[in-house]
């Protein structure tokens, strides 16, 4: 019997239900969809519709783990490592955009795209604070990250493509977390 | 040596208490999950636990559903870390006494091996 292994269970649990990940990356993808405005995505009604049915499909998975792997109520300790994750990654996405390509004087304007760098680095340091950090992280975030770090982003601003990659890494990145999530804790319950 | 705590030493409880000891609550089918036990076992692990006082029981309903929430009392928290530290204490004088044993034994050896007539 592993102590640390049982404890990581409620993090694993908080983390890992990867499905999640599926309307999170389309999140991003949608919103990068409606700066462009392309197709229909020129009315605002479908974006918004869009978005509902984004909403809807995540209350869906979270009924659907909770159905069939249970629910937790966090501790305190991990609520607070929770909220020190978000507003660390508003700051470093915020904060870091800024300094490497925008029109803000001490910008440094770097021919990199921003928001996949810094919200490379504020997934992994969420999963690392979180308690859940798996390799399957490493290899996707550190990807985007590379990918977002290439001296190949000038011209025009890559916010929107950074969107489509975050988005993509998001969804790849739940898929191996659900795979995760189900040797730690099981397949489905077939009578739930 | 101070003895091990019988009720919280049985691999079942202790899984049961370790993984409450990191959430506020859970529900039953969670701590089934993470603890892989059946659902009769943990049922009589829970009852015993709720005996003792290390954990308190809420039955309610989700959804119309009953839903069973467990979280585990500060007696509970207390003596699951401290039967933990004994685990790692115990462990701990097991390996230095493997090390020590180890260590002897090579020594002998040496020493056979020195007396040994050419």
């Amino acid at each position: 019997m592993n102590r640390r292994r049982l404890e990581s269970r409620a993090a694993a649990y908080a983390q890992l239900r990867g499905v999640l990940g599926i309307p999170a990356g389309l999140l991003f993808i949608l919103a990068a969809l409606g700066n462009w405005q392309v197709g229909p995505f020129r009315h605002d009604w479908v974006f918004v519709a869009c978005l509902l049915a984004i909403g809807a499909a995540h209350l869906l998975v979270v009924r659907g783990y909770r159905r069939h792997y249970g629910r937790i109520r966090p501790s305190a300790e991990q609520q607070w490592r929770a909220a020190a994750a978000l507003a660390l990654g508003v700051a470093v996405v915020l904060g870091g955009s800024l300094l490497l390509r925008s029109r803000a004087g001490f910008s440094l304007d770097l021919p990199v795209n921003a928001i996949a760098v810094t919200f490379a680095v504020v997934m992994l340091a969420a999963y690392a604070i979180g308690g859940a950090l798996r390799p399957h992280h490493g290899a996707v975030y550190g990807a985007l990250l590379l990918a977002g770090a290439l001296p190949v982003w000038g011209g025009e601003d890559p916010s929107n493509v950074g969107l489509v990659l975050c988005g993509a890494a998001v969804i790849a990145c739940g898929a191996l977390d659900h795979l995760a999530f189900t040797r730690t804790f099981g397949p489905r319950a077939l009578d739930a | 040596m101070p003895e091990l705590d019988r009720l919280v030493h049985e691999p079942g409880r202790l899984a049961i208490l370790t993984v409450l000891s990191s959430v506020q609550d859970a529900d039953f089918l969670f701590i089934q999950r993470a603890t892989g036990l059946t659902k009769g076992n943990l049922s009589s692990h829970l009852a015993k636990l709720e005996d003792a006082g290390l954990v308190e029981i809420e039955k309610r309903f989700v959804r119309k559903k009953p839903n069973t929430s467990v979280s585990i009392t500060a007696l509970g928290r207390e003596r699951t870390a401290r039967h933990w530290e004994q685990l790692e204490a115990l462990k701990h004088t097991a390996q230095s006494v493997s090390r020590s044993q180890a260590s002897q034994s090579a020594l002998r050896s040496a020493a056979a091996s020195r007396v040994r007539p050419a």
